[in-house]
């Protein structure tokens, strides 16, 4: 079993009545309330806990792309991979990822992987969401209309540019390039594994990463059962494609807190964990569904989905009863989050992870408003006396998925790594 | 009432899902859907159909031509579209009228082929964009609801658009009727149309709606600025999707302008 640390950089400091004068955290949120000083001491906080979860044992550490969005201080996570690539020796560092639509030509993404990749020794995970309405289409201006065809040429191009050694020409129907011949080129060979995050449920997402052999992260944010439901879905699509079933071809997320006991957990992160919720409940529904962003399947099978939950999409007029924010004991029955002990951490990750049988976990430590402390004892709880107890899951299976860097096993050839520390 | 064929078009290839009804010998209009395209015919196409030979087709990439919308890449394939769609009809020139995103396809035709063009019916039109107006965004919606912006009030969607129709099927076609719009408008309504408005010497009138919640009243007048000697009216009542919300009001319109010359 594999461990990753995410960073989702929340901006932590929202007024109280943020939601009485904007209707999302989106988009259109009041860019006012970012301060720079603390933007300053926020970044540093943010990558110092990153570093301390490589110090402490974690596997990999996990960087992500968002754009106009409170809840996520990334436009570019290479650039924080590229701070990490520096400090940290040991670490994947997983993109999870770059929203590969948005960059015109994708060989810049190319690229800049290839870059990461050469500069941490070989420790890159490439992560290519679709990326959200609210990043892609509304805040980037991408057409959601062939946006998953461009979305699927970028990535094409990607692959084509690390692995053709030969000047080659691109005539896409986005990309047209005469001449693609990137320098640098990736350590690993023949290119860095590639991960693909989704969130939701989409058939389209599990029949790509199956056809293809790529891993594919389900974000669980919304509990077990449909993190179930979608790791299942993929499950099947991968055998179906005549593949073995490998536990380390998937990816779940999960928020997860840790303290010495179960009260001292809700009493110390409960406000934190309610931070994101009580800012994100109801947010403007208008930014969810660009036009075209979903296929005539994916809308049949999200639109039949509304109708099972009691959501009808023809109700009469709009609700407006304003929804509840699920209890501390609600999240945790649900499995949208870990926390507790030591030992009920365990015990709720060990459920988890055995029913979607996922070999990575991606762990979202630091939550909404939590500050730098607690995000460090958690951690450090969680590296101390979790992983130990569930780094067994999985071991009779080999990581196909994870980054093969510079003195890995079975390449003792390779020269040695540089980091930061060791220059000097 | 009216027939929904299927035609193969001349000389371009496309197949086209053309709604035709009245008197064959009336004059000929082509009539351009708005963002919600046909639900049904009825309405403004029926009451046309008393004066006119009413010439309804589905855009490449929606209702029935849903699968369409790769074919048509911008504004110049819609354009040939309808063209070809003229010409295989055997019909040299109609009288155009467009509603929303088919007026914008209206004025394109007009300025590419006014000899295809006996005059020129422009209502809420959508392809400028002016900072000072913008109107609602139609593709940040309730994806519940996502045209109720586009009606005077949200329950003459369901009303109007949804009724009588299987509630997945209707639902699944405003989203992809939705779509097609979106593939020429995102992520703001530039089409470049307005370069192109100086060649229009077709007779233009250039109807607003009083409750068009995303073509602002002044868009009318920056529209009937742009295209000389246009004229505009204001339609009392109505909300962006005008044939269905005021039928009699539109083919009247249509009606007294096109065959009489006269504005309300």
């Amino acid at each position: 079993m594999k461990f990753h640390w995410f960073a989702g950089m929340p901006w932590p400091d929202l007024p109280e009545d943020f939601r009485a004068h904007n209707r999302s955290v989106w988009v259109d949120a009041d860019s006012r309330l970012f301060d720079p000083e603390s933007g300053h001491r926020l970044y540093h906080e943010y990558l110092d806990q990153l570093e301390f979860a490589e110090a402490v044992g974690f596997d990999g550490l996990v960087v992500n792309e968002h754009h106009s969005h409170v809840f996520g201080l990334m436009p570019s996570p290479q650039l924080m991979a590229a701070a990490l690539a520096r400090r940290t020796s040991r670490a994947a560092l997983i993109l999870l990822g770059m929203s590969i639509a948005l960059y015109r030509p994708a060989t810049r993404a190319a690229e800049e992987v290839a870059m990461l990749d050469v500069l941490s020794g070989g420790r890159i995970v490439a992560g290519f969401p679709l990326g959200t309405p609210m990043d892609t289409n509304f805040a980037y201006g991408v057409n959601p209309v062939g946006m998953r065809e461009v979305y699927r040429e970028h990535l094409d191009l990607a692959v084509r540019a690390w692995t053709d050694r030969d000047v080659f020409s691109w005539n896409g129907e986005s990309a047209k390039l005469r001449y693609v011949n990137i320098w640098p080129r990736p350590v690993q060979q023949p290119h860095p594994p590639i991960w693909i995050p989704a969130d939701g449920i989409s058939s389209e997402t599990w029949d790509y990463c199956a056809e293809r052999g790529y891993a594919y992260v389900c974000l669980a944010s919304r509990g077990i059962a449909p993190a179930q439901a979608a790791m299942d879905g993929f499950r099947s699509r991968v055998e179906a494609a005549g593949r073995e079933w490998n536990p380390y071809q998937s990816a779940v997320s999960q928020t997860i807190v840790v303290a010495e006991t179960d009260d001292e957990a809700q009493q110390r992160y409960q406000e934190h964990v309610d931070y994101t919720a009580r800012h994100t409940l109801d947010d403007f529904p208008g930014w969810s569904e660009a036009p075209g962003w979903r296929t005539e399947r994916g809308i049949r099978e999200q639109a039949e989905r509304r109708l099972a939950d009691q959501q009808p999409c023809q109700t009469r007029t709009p609700s407006r009863t304003p929804s509840r924010m699920p209890t501390w004991e609600q999240r945790i029955a649900s499995g949208s989050l870990a926390a507790g002990s030591a030992e009920t951490v365990t015990e709720q990750l060990e459920h988890l992870l055995t029913t979607v049988r996922a070999g990575h976990l991606v762990g979202v430590f630091q939550v909404g408003s939590m500050p730098h402390d607690l995000t460090l004892r958690s951690t450090r709880l969680f590296a101390t006396r979790v992983i130990p107890r569930l780094r067994h899951l999985w071991g009779d299976y080999a990581d196909y998925w994870s980054p093969r860097p510079f003195g890995s096993s079975g390449d003792a050839t390779r020269p040695e790594r540089h980091s930061a520390s060791s220059r000097l | 009432m009216a027939d929904l064929t299927t035609l193969d078009l001349r000389p371009g290839g496309q197949t086209a899902h053309v709604w035709e009804g009245g008197d064959p010998n009336a004059p000929a209009l082509l009539f351009l859907h708005p963002i919600t395209g046909i639900p049904r015919w009825g309405g403004a196409l029926e009451a046309l159909a008393n004066d006119f030979r009413v010439i309804a087709p589905y855009q490449p990439g929606w209702g029935p031509a849903k699968d369409d919308l790769p074919g048509a890449r911008d504004g110049l394939d819609l354009v040939l579209f309808n063209v070809d769609l003229l010409n295989t009809l055997g019909v040299e020139s109609a009288h155009v009228v467009g509603i929303s995103i088919g007026a914008w396809i209206a004025a394109e035709l007009a300025a590419i082929r006014p000899d295809a063009v006996e005059s020129l019916t422009l209502i809420n039109p959508l392809g400028l964009w002016s900072e000072q107006y913008p109107g609602e965004d139609v593709f940040a919606q309730h994806p519940g609801f996502p045209t109720a912006v586009l009606f005077s009030d949200a329950e003459k969607r369901n009303e109007l658009l949804m009724a009588d129709r299987d509630p997945m099927d209707a639902y699944v076609t405003e989203l992809l009727d939705l779509r097609a719009s979106a593939k020429f408008l995102w992520p703001i309504p530039d089409t470049g149309v307005g370069r192109r408005l100086v060649r229009i010497d077709t007779r233009t009138l250039v109807a607003t709606s009083e409750h068009d919640k995303v073509v602002a009243h002044e868009m009318g007048d920056i529209w009937r600025a742009a295209i000389p000697g246009a004229q505009s009216v204001y339609l009392a009542g109505a909300g962006h999707i005008a044939d269905l919300e005021a039928p009699e009001a539109v083919a009247e319109l249509v009606r007294d302008f096109a065959l009489e010359g006269v504005t309300a």
